[in-house]
């Protein structure tokens, strides 16, 4: 049987019966009840109605005063006498309800089905079942998102990394089974110490202990807690677990796992910002572009930063080379985001480019800077 | 003893097409240098390598000591950046030969490519000879193409092939400003 509070503390009695509720709206809770819970819902301070179905138990709750017991087979009879209007609104059909003098859920119900389908088709039928109290459908409870975190609040500061690790590699495994219990595998990280979270988004979901416990000591090494640790906490961020099809003919690849744990050993080498796969921006800024100006099918070697120049109409200095000019191509303006301002990354662009033949054998892109005035160097044709 | 594959610049013959050929015959599980100075092609060698590989769907990997990757003028002929994992070493050598290391002991790629061109001589002296060996242990027992790109041959008898690219001749044609680059031999 369904039980249905309506008020505005129905989720909170509705949790009394049952860790299962629907909350249809603000007002209105919806949850099983057993033969013994029957009696005690007849005691509540709110509206509220026992049915076999769950939107015969809604209507009655919402439309009918005090407690109403419906019993199984009876739905039409009780909830016959309510207006047309208590159904879920459809101005479209109950104008029609209106044309043809129907009032109540009890006209309603008893046009033949056939005959309603006919003429008003599936929304019909949809309507006149709820009327009828014979719509069957599930419980929809929501079940609060489960939270995969452990945390630890030591008497004794933990100074050393290695008793740190065993303490997160004892959190890993429990998470970890909890995660595979749900059929769930980690998507992210936190590592929170001494209020100090760090994040670890991983490429791809996983429940294997010894990657997240190599990724957070990797994280340690590159950046060891300032102090030592009082308070550890650590939570997994749950989603679907990854599925692969291998083929035959697939070429070989690095495996997830060890390709990340050898980027994050480089990321400690290098630098976070380091390491990564080029992409291409939808933009005119040089060296940045999707599609650069139709000028050379040349590679293209970057000095950056920019070289900066001196530059006469025979000669060209920079720190690294000199020489003299032998032929020279351009100038190719460009120019654009002004809006950005002068600072930044994004910061605009105004410049002049050539293409640069020097007595060293090289081809050079150079540009003149026009917001400072000045030369660079940007890179060599390869 | 390291063969050495000039490879010549062909007035009207297209620049992509001679890479191409170039990139199918580097070998795996052996290190090949592309050497050359300044504007010689030997970027343009390693980005149809590189094409060459992503290509098949393999991922490759480029550590790139002196931040001088183009991305646009790699993908314009044909390397799929998404398979592509680029390290930017910031001029230092030993963190790209660390890098190359580790990305070789990962296994799994087509193509590592350790690009030393345009390091100071100083930086590259500093480099043990030692290094090459260990890594032509490394990534002989893998199907990995392990590249090494500079001004000069630096692995010595550890390289399985040199392309070494002489200077060319650069000549501009069509007239000003709208002046084309063609190769000359």
């Amino acid at each position: 049987m369904f039980a249905c509070i309506h008020g505005a503390d129905a989720a909170r009695l509705a949790d009394s019966f049952s860790p299962f509720v629907e909350m249809v709206d603000e007002k209105t809770a919806v949850f099983t009840v057993t033969s013994h819970q029957i009696r005690q819902a007849e005691s509540l301070p709110l509206p509220a109605a026992v049915a076999a179905t769950a939107e015969a138990a809604i209507l009655a709750a919402r439309n009918l005063p005090g407690y109403t017991f419906i019993p199984p087979g009876q739905e039409a009879r009780v909830l016959g006498a309510l207006t047309i209007d208590t159904l879920p609104p459809d101005p479209e059909l109950f104008e029609t309800f209106e044309l043809w003098g129907i009032r109540s859920l009890e006209d309603l119900a008893r046009l033949p089905e056939n005959d309603l389908a006919a003429r008003l088709g599936e929304r019909g039928l949809f309507l006149q079942r709820l009327a009828r109290g014979a719509l069957e459908r599930p419980l929809r409870p929501l079940i609060p998102a489960a939270r995969y975190e452990e945390s630890a609040e030591l008497d004794h500061p933990i100074k050393l990394r290695e008793p740190l690790l065993f303490l997160i590699a004892r959190f890993l495994h429990d998470l970890t089974a909890r995660l595979k219990s749900q059929s769930l595998a980690a998507a992210s990280l936190h590592l929170t110490l001494n209020g100090n979270q760090r994040r670890h988004s991983l490429p791809f979901p996983t429940r294997d202990v010894k990657l997240l416990l190599k990724l957070v000591e990797h994280s340690l090494e590159r950046q060891p807690p300032e102090e030592p640790v009082a308070k550890v906490h650590l939570e997994l961020i749950p989603t679907e677990p990854r599925r692969i099809q291998h083929g035959l003919f697939t070429p070989a690849a690095p495996e997830p796992e060890k390709l990340e744990l050898t980027l994050g050993k480089i990321r400690g080498l290098v630098g976070e910002k380091n390491v990564g796969y080029p992409e291409l921006f939808d933009t005119h800024r040089p060296g940045f572009a999707r599609q650069t100006k139709e000028r050379s099918s040349l590679a293209f070697r970057y000095f950056r930063p920019p070289l900066e120049a001196r530059i006469t109409s025979e000669r060209l200095w920079t720190r690294m080379f000199q020489g003299k000019i032998l032929q020279i191509a351009g100038p190719w303006r460009s120019s654009g985001d002004w809006w950005q301002g002068c600072v930044g990354e994004n910061a605009q662009w105004n410049r002049d480019e050539y293409d640069l033949a020097l007595s060293d054998g090289a081809l050079y892109r150079i540009y003149l800077d026009r917001a400072p005035d000045k030369w660079f160097v940007e890179g060599v044709y390869d | 003893m390291a063969a050495v594959f000039p490879i010549g610049w062909h007035r009207y013959q297209p620049v992509v097409d001679i890479l191409f050929a170039a990139g199918r015959d580097f070998p795996r599980g052996r290190i090949s240098e592309i050497a050359g100075s300044r504007s010689s092609g030997r970027t343009g060698v390693l980005h149809a390598l590189l094409a060459a590989s992503t290509g098949q769907g393999e991922c490759a990997a480029l550590v790139d000591t002196k931040d001088s990757f183009d991305a646009c003028s790699a993908a314009a002929v044909g390397v799929e950046l998404s398979k592509l994992v680029w390290i930017r070493c910031g001029g230092n050598a030993e963190h790209a030969l660390r890098a190359a290391d580790l990305l070789i002991q990962a296994g799994g790629f087509g193509v590592v490519a350790l690009d030393l061109a345009e390091v100071p001589p100083a930086a590259l002296n500093r480099i043990p000879a030692t290094a090459w060996f260990r890594f032509r242990r490394a990534v002989e027992s893998t199907p990995t193409i392990l590249t090494v790109i500079a001004d000069q041959p630096l692995a010595k008898s550890c390289s399985a092939m040199t392309v070494k690219l002489p200077p060319r001749r650069v000549v501009f044609a069509g007239q000003a400003p709208f002046l084309l680059l063609r190769d000359a031999g």
